[in-house]
């Protein structure tokens, strides 16, 4: 299965000035988020990034893509219909291949050398399935994202078969439903904000979208994939940060800096403030 | 038979083993025999890991300690005196019931076994049993999935629950809508032999099964129809408090902090804290982290913001074994999840797996608030009539590996193809559900349940597999719509398997209804149908259908009369009543209420208008102001709310005329009942001050107490064959020297836990074929002696203000026709002195509670107690410490002034002077509590006192755990008995070899010359000297003060206890004077144990006590 082309979702109501932040990336270069996670889907293999985004926010977007512009294309999501209609809408843009699904206000920093999406699009490439990343999460943070319960795939860690996808669950829904063994009491593998999915997934966000009226949930058509074909989850080496959350643009910016070159430089300064602070 | 065959009964898989009696298997057993293999049990139970073997490994050591052992050594000759070692009563007390048996095991090795410490072991094993069942029943409720993430957040960012969006639109007036739940209640069918209680679910899944409805009630006569009867309601605040109301209760707080979250017993509002907290609001691992509760209800609903919970029963009844308070539980707990998303959906019915997790919440709930359902209780979150079955434990259960089956029963809902309409519509259109009125414990009966099952006892095995062939029977029925034959399989539940197990499921109230009601109704009766623990509260009736209406009022009319009847004797919450039901086929449901209709029950209003509308107006925040408007604006236009003006204003403007009426009631019962106001101002300004209480009950630190020695004591086995004192006392019997004095002044605190009912006149087991009274047997004794030695004794009953009335009504009424009432043997000597009850000092709860040795309670429990007795101590304060106590029914105010003062009644009210002149002869006086069934007149003990010269001959018998308060001693070198009160320390009555069975031989005229009088002054009936004399005596006595529990009754059935203080004087003090000269002999235990607790009667029955005193009567 080879992922060529990326679509980054930036319509979402709250949501749509993050990806137009400017922030330093790894290598110390001035960059805004869009821009970042641009370039996170080019260096997992991509050759095309598809960005769903609010009508009239083109221009901007445009702007923020920077000297990635040419590889890139705008769709617009024309009604708040969820975030599931949201991926919907570049359906044109992926075509019937795979594709690599990552959000407009998550930044990643990789643990080791190749970046997060890359990690990811070379499980999906090799298993050829969708693939979510998730991150074990603790409980307290249920309410923020989507959870994923299953098994482990045998001999193979970090990866885990889905078998049941709930939408921001109440703790008592993940024990009863989303607890996979081995992890630690109180955790539960909560999506990355990071998918490689494929066109079964979009036809039944076709399908479902065409059922129903309302707004749909990624969580609720990825719970009917779980249920009909193979559908898998892996652990990435990395963190994700969520800009929307509180001090997430800081935390994400530190995130950045402490995980790049520029390293030193920002310890000392934090070293610095808190000695002020004492 | 070794003990490998005990041990392979409890380990065998193989149910023809396993299922063996264990009485079976020890008959014929010596005590040697028995003893070595409690042994081999003893270290069985140390090393098996599995909880079931180590739980029926510690019954049968108990039942071996409890009821063979004990025979055996009877038997054998070695049942004498033994001593238990006070440090294993101090770790039973501390609930450290492993080191108590460690304790007396060493005892009894170095000793050999005695019945003493037979009694303390049968406790400590028994005790030790049901931790360890309670422990695995908790365990599992906090491993239910789902349960589990409560126990682990700490910390109020950790708390992931929040409010559903819904619940925070505001309308236009700035108003929260309400989210509504409600809940029928749920009926059990078929009663399958307690098989719903958790452990016998857990362990036996097979046999756990019931057939439940869940219904719709109203209250026969008062409600227009029948509704769900409990209910929740739940809105947000914009302040940061949890506000719970308990309408049913009249109940109603702010709680602000943690602490008062979990602070179960501090008012009426436990049940709904209790839902707070099992549904995660606040969950329980967040207590004593030291946050506050505005930062996790901030979480939950926003900053500033908090949350109002409701609850309210629509007037159903207390003990009506409907399981109300746990289907309000679920109710609550169900209201709660629905609001902070934990069920899908926010209004309508539940899904299966939620009124699963509701379950386990309420199972929680129950847990944490230190009560305990059945697992059949929330039976009312599910619709119409379903099965639940106990299920066995899979290897993916958290159960798996430690009981056999799971906690969560399943639940089966029959479908119209299984049960159809028609047989739904027979089953109301025949069925009459009651409440009987009765105060009922059932604690201690699902204990007994538990105990018979584990030692599979013969009938009671057998019961429990015919009332499964009865399930099948009663589903079948049902299936059919053959409600006769529902009927026919319900009463022939009640009357076998039932009582073949738990012979206390009925009782003499019961059994006079159903007769009544088979008299009245003759074939249309078509069964009796027992509803929960026990019957005489709840119970169900199936009558012909043409007949269900007139049979609706006729049992009322019914039930109330036999009410009457019987209510003096028996302990009743309140007056009977029919219900109107019913079933529901929705289960649990919830709407919620927006903009005018989002109000709250009727009655919250009741309950909290009037305080609202003596606040400033400007005071009251907005939002409340909207909703007094609304409220005033439905009250004009709502039928529903009609009569509420008239209902606020007697809220405000409370009558005072009834509590006036009460005063006055008060006022001439003390004074018609010897009331000695001054004595009393004296008692309480000792009191007061310190110079009695409950430190100051006790001998000086520095007395010596010691057992007695050989020779202090005479043994009835060396006087029994003693031909030449057996043929004095029948030479006495026959010419008319003894009369008996039955004490039935006494109200039987612990046999009713203070009810207030005459204990005499409890029909309290079925001896020779019905039930009986205290009274009936201790008549039926001496009729038995009449009939032996040609001559009745003459038969007094000492009663007090309590119990005079009730005595001579039932002397009248039901024993009007025995031959010695009619020859008027049997007379009733009236008290003559009476106290007036005083609210305790908080220096003397203290002593009580933190002085005096505690029963320590499981965790959860303790810390309800401890709650609960800051709450009384903050009462005893606020009412004055003491104080007259009058805030009761008057005879609850009121207090007998202690034994002591019985037999000098005898004199005072000329009872004495009208005995001598009928019988001329008479001498001896035999004197005993009403509740020593096995003491009658022996003519050998007649004679041994004769002979003895003492004035006073007390009876006494070798001490038992259970055997507290007090015992035979030498005290400073001098023999006597000392109360258990006045002991310096605890351990001392330890030490002691005798009990008091309190029963007295009394020589009159030595008795009278102690006091400075005669027969001629008593004949002559001189008050003056009387009076004097008797004074005289009672100032050598020391006064006692007491801490006693009453009750007070209010609502419907609901029910308070207060600790309040009285003063007595005590026979057992005679003792300790010098002029008065005392003998005392041991008797055997059958004759001079005494029957204190309901709980004890199951044992009393089961070890041939019952049979005993059978065998000494004349019916």
């Amino acid at each position: 299965m080879k992922v060529d082309k990326a679509l980054i979702t930036a319509a979402g109501r709250g949501q749509r000035t993050l990806p137009l932040q400017t922030m330093v990336d790894r290598d110390g270069v001035q960059r805004t988020v869009l821009s970042i996670i641009i370039r996170e889907a080019l260096a997992a293999g991509v050759d095309r990034v598809g960005v769903v985004v609010h009508p009239g926010d083109q221009r901007a977007y445009a702007e923020a893509a920077g000297e990635h512009g040419g590889r890139v294309e705008f769709v617009e999501q024309t009604e708040p219909r969820g975030y599931g209609h949201a991926v919907w809408c570049g359906r044109g843009f992926v075509g019937a291949g795979p594709f690599l699904l990552l959000v407009g206000d998550h930044v990643y920093v990789s643990h080791r050398g190749d970046g997060c999406a890359r990690q990811l699009v070379e499980v999906a490439s090799r298993e050829g399935c969708p693939v979510s990343a998730v991150q074990a999460t603790h409980e307290s943070k249920l309410p923020h994202f989507g959870a994923v319960g299953g098994r482990r795939v045998a001999g193979q860690p970090g990866l885990y078969e889905v078998r049941e996808v709930l939408e921001k669950p109440t703790p008592t829904e993940a024990e009863q439903r989303l607890v996979v063994p081995g992890l630690r009491a109180g955790r539960y593998l909560c999506f990355f904000g990071m998918h490689v999915l494929t066109a079964s997934v979009m036809e039944r966000l076709d399908r479902r979208l065409g059922e129903n009226g309302g707004a749909v949930h990624l969580s609720e058509i990825l719970r009917e994939t779980a249920a009909h074909e193979r559908y898998l989850a892996c652990e990435l080496e990395g963190r994700r940060h969520d800009l929307g959350a509180r001090y997430g643009l800081l935390n994400a910016q530190l995130g950045l800096a402490l995980g790049g070159q520029d390293r030193d430089e920002v310890l000392s300064g934090l070293v610095e403030l808190m000695a002020q602070r004492a | 038979m070794d003990a490998r065959t005990l041990l392979e009964t409890i380990t065998s898989g193989e149910p023809a083993l396993r299922d063996r009696a264990l009485e079976g298997l020890l008959e014929g057993a010596t005590s040697a025999d028995l003893a070595g293999w409690a042994a081999e049990l003893d270290a069985f139970r140390r090393r098996s890991e599995n909880l079931y073997e180590r739980v029926r490994a510690l019954f049968f050591l108990h039942a071996i300690h409890r009821y063979h052992l004990p025979a055996r050594l009877a038997v054998e000759g070695r049942a004498g005196a033994g001593w238990i070692p006070f440090e294993g009563f101090e770790d039973l007390l501390g609930r450290r019931f492993g080191e108590a048996i460690d304790v007396f095991l060493r005892r009894q090795t170095a000793e050999g076994p005695s019945d003493a410490i037979s009694s303390a072991l049968a406790a400590a094993y028994q005790r030790l049993a049901f931790q360890t069942l309670a422990d695995q029943v908790r365990r599992s409720v906090r491993s239910v999935r789902g349960n589990q993430w409560m126990f682990r957040m700490g910390h109020p960012l950790d708390q992931p629950l929040r409010i559903r969006p819904e619940l925070l639109q505001k309308d236009a007036d700035g108003a929260y809508p309400i989210l509504r739940e409600e809940t029928p209640v749920r009926m059990d069918l078929t009663h399958s032999a307690w098989s719903d209680i958790f452990f016998l679910g857990m362990d036996y899944p097979e046999g756990a099964r019931v057939v439940n409805i869940s219904v719709n009630l109203g209250v026969h006569g008062r409600d227009p129809e029948p509704r769900p009867p409990v209910s929740a309601w739940l809105r947000v605040l914009d302040e940061p408090v949890l506000r719970l109301t308990s309408v049913d209760l009249g109940a109603t707080a702010d709680v602000e902090s943690l602490a008062d979250v979990f602070d179960f017993a501090k008012d009426y509002l436990g049940l709904l804290k209790a839902a707070v907290i099992a549904s995660g609001i606040v969950p329980p691992g967040i207590e004593g982290s030291g946050h506050s509760l505005g930062e996790v209800l901030g979480q939950v609903v926003g900053p500033g913001r908090g949350l109002e919970v409701v609850s309210s029963v629509n007037g159903i009844p207390k003990g009506s074994r409907l399981a109300v308070s746990t289907n309000l539980l679920g109710s609550l707990v169900s209201a709660c999840m629905r609001a902070t998303g934990q069920a899908r959906s926010l209004t309508g019915a539940l899904e299966e797996s939620e009124r699963r997790q509701v379950l386990a919440r309420a199972l929680l709930g129950e847990w944490l608030g230190g009560s305990g359902g059945g697992w059949q209780d929330s039976g009312g979150v599910w619709p119409g009539i379903k099965l639940i079955t106990g299920v066995a434990a899979k290897d993916e259960d958290p159960e798996w590996g430690v009981s056999r089956g799971r906690l969560m029963p399943v639940h089966h809902v029959f479908g119209r193809d299984e049960v159809p309409e028609s047989a739904r519509r027979a089953l109301q259109e025949s069925l009459v559900v009651v409440h009987g009125g009765m105060a009922q414990n059932v604690g201690p009966i699902l204990e007994m349940v538990t105990e018979k099952y584990l030692l599979r006892s013969g009938p009671e095995w057998r019961g429990r597999q015919e009332a499964l062939g009865v399930l099948g029977e009663v589903v079948d029925a049902l299936r059919r719509g053959d409600i006769r034959a529902l009927g026919a399989a319900t009463t022939r539940n009640f009357r076998g398997p039932l009582q073949a197990i738990i012979p206390w499921a009925t009782n003499h109230f019961t059994e006079q209804v159903i007769a009544r009601v088979a008299e009245a109704f003759g074939g249309d009766f078509w069964g009796f149908w027992m509803l929960g623990g026990m019957s005489g509260g709840g119970m169900g009736f199936i009558f012909e259908p043409s007949r269900k209406a007139e049979a609706q009022d006729r049992l009322l009319e019914i039930m109330v009369r036999t009410k009457r009847e019987m209510q003096e004797g028996l302990p009743f919450a309140m007056d009977p009543v029919v219900f109107d039901y019913a079933i529901n086929e929705r289960g649990t449901w919830a709407d919620v209420l927006f903009g005018a209709d989002a109000l709250m029950p009727r009655d919250y209003y009741a309950l909290t208008v009037p305080t609202l509308v003596r606040r400033d107006n400007r005071s009251l925040p907005g939002v409340r102001r909207v909703e007094l408007d609304r409220f005033g604006a439905a009250a004009r236009n709502s039928p529903e709310l009609r009569g509420m003006v008239q209902v606020l204003f007697d809220a405000l403007v409370p009558r005072e005329r009834s509590g006036r009426r009460g005063d006055e009631s008060l006022r001439e019962l003390l004074e018609a009942n010897g009331f000695d106001r001054e004595q009393h101002e004296l008692v309480r300004r000792d009191l007061r001050e310190g110079r009695i209480g409950l430190a100051q009950n006790r001998l000086r630190a520095d007395a010596r107490i010691e057992d007695v020695a050989e020779g202090d004591v005479s043994r009835w086995k060396a006087l029994a064959d003693d031909a030449g004192l057996r043929r004095e006392g029948e030479a006495a019997l026959a010419g008319g020297e003894v009369a008996v004095v039955t004490l039935s002044a006494g109200a039987g605190s612990r046999w009713t836990q203070g009810a207030g009912v005459c204990k005499a006149l409890h029909p309290f087991c079925r001896l020779a074929g019905r039930h009986r009274t205290f009274l009936e047997v201790h008549l039926a004794k001496s009729r038995r002696v009449g009939e032996r030695h040609g001559m009745r004794p003459l038969h007094v009953l000492t009663t007090s203000y309590l119990t005079h009335g009730p005595t001579e009504r039932y002397l009248a009424r039901e024993l009007g026709g025995l031959p010695e009432v009619q020859a008027g043997e049997v007379w009733v000597s009236p008290g003559r002195s009476v106290g007036l009850r005083l609210v305790p000092m908080v220096r003397d709860l203290r002593f009580q509670w933190e002085e005096m040795p505690q029963q320590v309670l499981d965790e959860q429990q303790q810390k309800v107690r401890e709650s609960l007795r800051a709450a009384l101590m903050g009462w005893a304060t606020s009412a004055g410490e003491g104080s007259d106590y009058t805030d009761n029914v008057p005879l609850q105010c009121m207090h007998p002034v202690g034994h002591f003062y019985e037999v000098p009644n005898l004199l005072r009210n000329g009872v004495l002077a009208r005995m001598l002149r009928a019988r001329p002869a008479l001498r001896t006086l035999m004197l005993h509590n009403i509740d020593t069934l096995g003491a009658d007149v022996d003519p050998v003990l007649l004679g041994w006192h004769r002979r003895s010269g003492a004035t006073l001959g007390f009876e006494v018998i070798p001490r038992r755990l259970e055997d507290r308060g007090g015992g035979l001693a030498r005290v400073n070198g001098q023999v006597r008995l000392v109360e258990g009160l006045a002991m310096p320390r605890e351990e001392d009555e330890f030490g002691l070899s005798y009990y008091n069975s309190m029963t007295t031989w009394i020589d009159i005229d030595l008795w009278l010359s102690a006091m400075g009088l005669d027969r001629a002054a008593v004949l002559a009936e001189d008050g003056e000297r009387i009076g004097a004399a008797i004074r005289d005596l009672a100032l050598r006595l020391p006064t006692y003060v007491t801490l006693k529990d009453v009750k007070k009754r209010w609502g419907h059935g609901q029910e308070d206890v207060f600790p309040v203080a009285q003063f007595e004087k005590l026979w057992g003090d005679l003792t300790a004077i010098p002029d008065v000269r005392s003998a005392f002999v041991e008797v055997p235990r059958l004759r001079g144990q005494q029957l204190k607790d309901p709980a004890q009667l199951d044992g009393w029955l089961r070890d041939g006590s019952a049979a005993h005193v059978e065998g000494l009567g004349s019916w």
